[in-house]
């Protein structure tokens, strides 16, 4: 259980940090404006350099996993979307893998019964899980743009008039809020629940869940309970865009526990797992058109060799062969 | 089996009734006194100025509902005992000087209210 417990303290004093220092040093400066900042900067870099140092790597093999039929003779159908022959194909394969995760919608699970009797079913609910909970993040993120310009394009309003459009609260109730914070309950819940899962989860599985978690739980008391004041927060974030070093405002505590929990996940992300947001457009196995029947495929790192015919090598030993009753091709 | 679908309807017809008279009690219980000498004493806001920047739709919001269930009742006792109409007019009384008194800061902020769906906004009126 320490490494669920030593995650959650771990967020727990992240989040203890900032309400401190802002509450009794007031050093809201350093976490208003020069954490941020230097968050930005990590992430920015951090992500370029994880993702060239992929970009760099020679793949030395065409290694695309696939569930479909490939492109074959005329009269043997192939699977456009399983099988993807041509680089377009791989892209759109790619890209409804990050927007509908189509390979976890084949999860199954394994269960043991008396008998014995291995059973396999299909297991959807990681997938619906995993589903929700990205997709809430999403609008989350585009939601926030309401802080980022002076007026957001018209389709993020359009998002935010649908994500509110329940009206149960004021400031008006948003789905995606409450849809994340399940999400992310069934998500831990599952790591917990199962043995099989709880030994392989590690600390860095669950450190993600409970920052996001805290990070939307301040997020959301901002918003519903202890209330901030909006306009220094708009000014600090239109004042943090423009690269500007202007001292916020008078804010509310809430507000830097929320926006240093960002920049720490920002600070993290490079680092850890959830590079996978990156990863997932560079994984071979995805990105790679399933052709290695039509163009050769030639490995990087192989060395310019040295090859020898059978012709030459005959050439060489012909009499020897020939002495020995080999059969030799010509004479 | 059908002892108890009887057992079940008898249940539900009881919570029925319960539910309804309950609401009827609600209903007769509202007595129409008068609504006493509420008015608008425009020197000061009923919260102070840092509380109402963060918290005034929460303070309209609660004006709304119990203004809806108690009507020329609904009246606001401010902490140093002045009284207010819970109405949106009092609050225009004064803040209505400034037509956009509302929108720069919800314009700024990207927040649409709806109060305008029911209510005529101060930009609409000449």
């Amino acid at each position: 259980m320490k490494k669920v417990f030593m995650p959650l303290i771990m967020v727990a004093l992240l989040a203890l940090i900032p309400y401190v220092a802002v509450t009794y040093a007031n050093m809201s400066y350093l976490f208003g404006v020069i954490i941020p900042y230097a968050a930005a900067f990590i992430f920015i870099a951090g992500f370029l350099w994880r993702l060239f140092d992929w970009l760099r790597r020679p793949v030395p093999f065409p290694i695309v996993t696939t569930c479909g039929q490939e492109k074959s003779l005329d009269w043997v159908k192939q699977n456009h979307l399983e099988s993807p022959s041509t680089r377009f194909g791989a892209a759109v394969r790619v890209l409804t893998e990050v927007l509908f995760f189509r390979s976890l919608f084949r999860n199954t699970k394994a269960e043991l019964h008396t008998g014995p009797e291995l059973v396999y079913a299909s297991s959807k609910w990681l997938w619906m899980g995993g589903l929700a909970f990205h997709w809430s993040l999403l609008i989350i993120g585009l939601r926030h743009a309401r802080f980022f310009f002076i007026e957001p394009p018209a389709f993020i309003t359009a998002i935010e008039h649908a994500d509110s459009f329940l009206e149960l609260t004021l400031p008006a109730f948003f789905m995606t809020d409450a849809i994340v914070l399940v999400a992310l309950t069934f998500l831990v819940a599952r790591r917990i629940r199962d043995a099989k899962l709880r030994i392989i989860s590690l600390q860095t599985d669950f450190f993600p869940l409970f920052l996001i978690g805290g990070i939307v739980l301040a997020g959301m008391g901002m918003r519903y309970l202890e209330k901030v004041d909006i306009l220094s927060i708009k000014a600090l974030m239109m004042g943090l865009v423009s690269f500007s070093f202007d001292a916020p405002g008078e804010i509310g505590a809430l507000f830097f526990v929320h926006l240093f929990l960002v920049s720490m996940l920002a600070i993290y992300f490079p680092f850890s797992k959830l590079m996978h947001m990156g990863a997932i457009f560079l994984s071979p196995t995805r990105n790679l058109p399933n052709n290695s029947r039509e163009k050769l495929h030639k490995n990087p790192w192989n060395k310019p060799g040295k090859f020898r015919t059978y012709a030459e090598y005959e050439e060489e030993f012909r009499e020897k062969m020939k002495k020995a009753g080999l059969p030799v091709e010509k004479d | 089996m059908r002892k108890k679908n009887i057992l079940i309807i008898g249940l539900l017809a009881a919570l029925l009734v319960v539910l309804v008279s309950s609401f009827r009690a609600g209903a007769e219980s509202e007595s129409p006194a008068e609504a006493d000498a509420a008015r608008v004493d425009s020197s000061a806001c009923v919260y102070p100025k840092e509380y109402m920047q963060t918290h005034h739709m929460q303070v309209l919001e609660d004006w709304k509902n119990t203004a809806a269930h108690e009507g020329p009742d609904a009246v606001h006792e401010t902490a140093d005992g002045r009284k207010f109409q819970k109405n949106l007019s009092t609050c225009l009384a004064c803040h209505g000087s400034n037509r956009y008194f509302c929108f720069s800061c919800h314009a700024y902020a990207n927040v649409t209210p709806n109060c305008w769906n029911c209510h005529i906004s101060p930009l609409d009126t000449p």
